[in-house]
């Protein structure tokens, strides 16, 4: 794209025309509806009024946003719910990789495979009538389980500690067959040889994960896993959204419930759009440190 | 030698005992909900989460939704809704991954840095509101049907997918005189099937299964699409306000009696249906739609 001379750069422009103007709706989109909303986030630091004439205030609504008690338990609840997830459910799919790839029956592995990756397609309002159904407190299989066991049923839902771990559970049984594709397809590429002479020397299964499989993916779980962090604080949104209620609120309350309730709810724009534009700057700053280090690391930056 | 060997078949079936355990955690959670809204009136009562077959099975709560309008009304939408967006999607991702798969094209560079931007920075919720309301699109179709038209991650993948195209193959079209829309049509998109296949299929369930903007946009309940009926329903309304006045005194005096449980149950799937029948495709062409987009960086 570089070594060309203007001339023929003119002339490669100008056959380009069509292919301009094919790409124009899609720039022409763009720039209305997600370029416009970025340059909008500057109401952050304005007075929303239905006038339209706002009136900038500086650093006004962070200033309320940092001394609001309730801000504060926001930001620890998207901390936590987001650490859990992250740290709990990260090793789950590779896990599951590698329990995959010592299947050798296709069938077996063609089935389960089909099976597991259903719930990434389904919404998370659909999940969270499973999972209401899953742990209600007299119906629910899990309660009834536990009744069966001699146990006391438990309100899973309702509990402020405990609806953190349906978090961490149904975000795993929505995404561990699907991000175990991504293992899966770097473990099929290991050459096959490598196995067969480890086999020879002797080395039993979990030898073989430890010092071929593991590391021969490994650039694959970093990658994954600074992309997480990158994406730290969204908690997820959908999921909090449709499972939160009233007796969990003080512990599921995270920063884009936060803004949703404060702007379209309250009504207060300026101030929800301060707090979400505080929670895209701590993610900018995540993502391109995760973007440096993932550069550093393995040489492959996240973009 | 035998020791290991033994050793080793144990693991083997411990290996695939957990596999197929967590396959079936997955599985009947959903399947419950089926076997839930099948049970007869007489059975639902006694029915729960363990159930495992349909007592007295019936398809009358499956009647009884047909017959809500709310209901047929929300599938009507969200119909509606994913057709008109992956159209607009489909036109406007196709038309620019067409142009940017071209390595000759001047400027590819700005343009693809200007897609990738909207990747990582976003306006926000309010924002984003603010800008449907001054667009007067509030409580229009328009608004969800609009919601994320190009969406750079997919249209990162068409672009590759365009690429595998020979451009040998576009270059005989272009000479025959074909115009670049014209090569796009009926050159390029036929031998990029898997392509725009797993590319429309990303769109469809991203629109199947959007509810929040809808909600948010649509102020007009009828306009609303199957997944927020099902918000809903789900997160607390009492049969009476969800049937409608009149269809409720129906099923609750009438022959057929229906009960809330089997009730939610029936929508669930209800929802689930168009996701279950395209699954089969789905698995075909997303795994490989999602790996060429991740592996060839």
């Amino acid at each position: 794209m570089t070594g060309r001379s203007p001339s023929l750069l003119v002339r490669d422009a100008r056959r380009s025309i069509p292919l301009y103007l094919m790409l124009l709706p899609a720039l022409v989109y763009l720039a209305i509806f997600a370029y416009v909303p970025i340059w909008g986030a500057r109401l952050a630091f304005m007075d929303f009024s239905f006038t339209g004439n706002y009136t900038w205030v500086g650093l006004k609504h962070f200033k309320t946003l940092f001394s609001s008690p309730i801000f504060g338990s926001v930001l620890l609840n998207t901390v936590i719910i987001s650490g859990m997830k992250i740290f709990i459910n990260f090793p789950m799919p590779i896990i599951l990789a590698l329990m995959l790839a010592e299947v050798r029956g296709q069938k077996l592995k063609k089935t389960v495979q089909s099976v597991i990756y259903l719930p990434h397609f389904l919404s998370w309002v659909v999940i969270a009538g499973i999972f209401i159904n899953l742990l209600s407190l007299n119906e629910g299989a899990i309660n009834k389980i536990l009744t069966l066991l001699g146990m006391k049923s438990f309100p899973f839902l309702t509990n402020r500690t405990s609806i953190r771990w349906v978090f961490v559970f149904s975000e795993m049984w929505r995404s561990i067959g699907w991000d175990s594709l991504l293992y899966v397809a770097a473990i099929i590429r290991i050459d096959p040889e490598v196995y067969e002479a480890a086999v020879i020397d002797g080395a039993g299964t979990f030898r073989r994960i430890w010092s071929i499989t593991l590391p021969a993916i490994m650039p694959t779980m970093v990658t994954i896993f600074i992309l997480n962090l990158g994406f730290f604080m969204d908690a997820g949104f959908d999921q909090v959204f449709n499972l939160m209620n009233d007796a969990v609120m003080s512990s599921v309350d995270i920063l884009d419930t936060y803004v949703y309730r404060m702007g379209l709810q309250n009504g207060e724009f300026s101030y929800a759009t301060a707090a979400g534009l505080f929670k895209g700057v701590i993610g900018l700053i995540l993502i391109f440190g995760t973007h440096v280090t993932s550069k550093k690391i393995t040489g492959k930056g996240v973009w | 030698m035998l020791r290991s060997v033994r050793r080793l078949s144990v693991g083997g079936y411990a290996n695939r005992a957990l596999l197929l355990i967590l396959a079936f955690v997955t599985f009947f959670p959903i399947y419950n909900l089926v076997v839930l809204s099948l049970t007869g009136p007489k059975y639902i009562a006694a029915a729960d989460g363990l159930s495992i077959y349909p007592k007295g099975p019936t398809l009358d709560t499956y009647g009884a939704l047909l017959s809500t309008p709310k209901v047929l009304r929300g599938l009507a939408n969200s119909v509606f809704i994913t057709a008109a967006g992956v159209f607009v999607n489909m036109t406007l991702t196709t038309m620019a991954a067409y142009a940017l798969s071209r390595t000759r094209l001047p400027g590819k560079r700005v343009f693809m840095v200007f897609i990738i931007i909207t990747m990582i920075f976003e306006g926000g919720l309010i924002p984003d509101y603010l800008l449907m309301r001054k667009l007067h699109l509030l409580n229009n179709y328009l608004s969800v049907i609009l919601y994320k038209a190009v969406n750079a991650y997919y249209l990162v993948i068409m672009i590759r997918f365009f690429e595998e195209v020979p451009i040998s193959l576009i270059e005989a079209a272009r000479i025959d005189g074909l115009s670049e829309a014209r090569t796009l049509l009926s050159v390029v998109l036929p031998v990029s099937k898997a392509g725009v296949a797993s590319v429309s299929l990303f769109y469809t369930v991203f629109h199947w299964n959007e509810y929040f903007r809808a909600m948010v946009y649509l102020t007009d309940p009828n306009k609303w699409p199957l997944q927020v009926i099902l918000r809903q329903l789900i997160v607390g309304s009492d049969k009476a306000s969800f049937l409608g006045a009149l269809s409720y005194l129906k099923y609750e005096t009438g022959a057929v009696q229906i009960d809330m449980k089997a009730l939610k149950a029936g929508v669930i799937i209800l929802a689930i249906l168009p996701i279950l029948m395209l699954y089969p495709i789905l698995l075909k062409y997303f795994a490989k739609g999602a790996l060429s987009g991740a592996v060839k960086e």
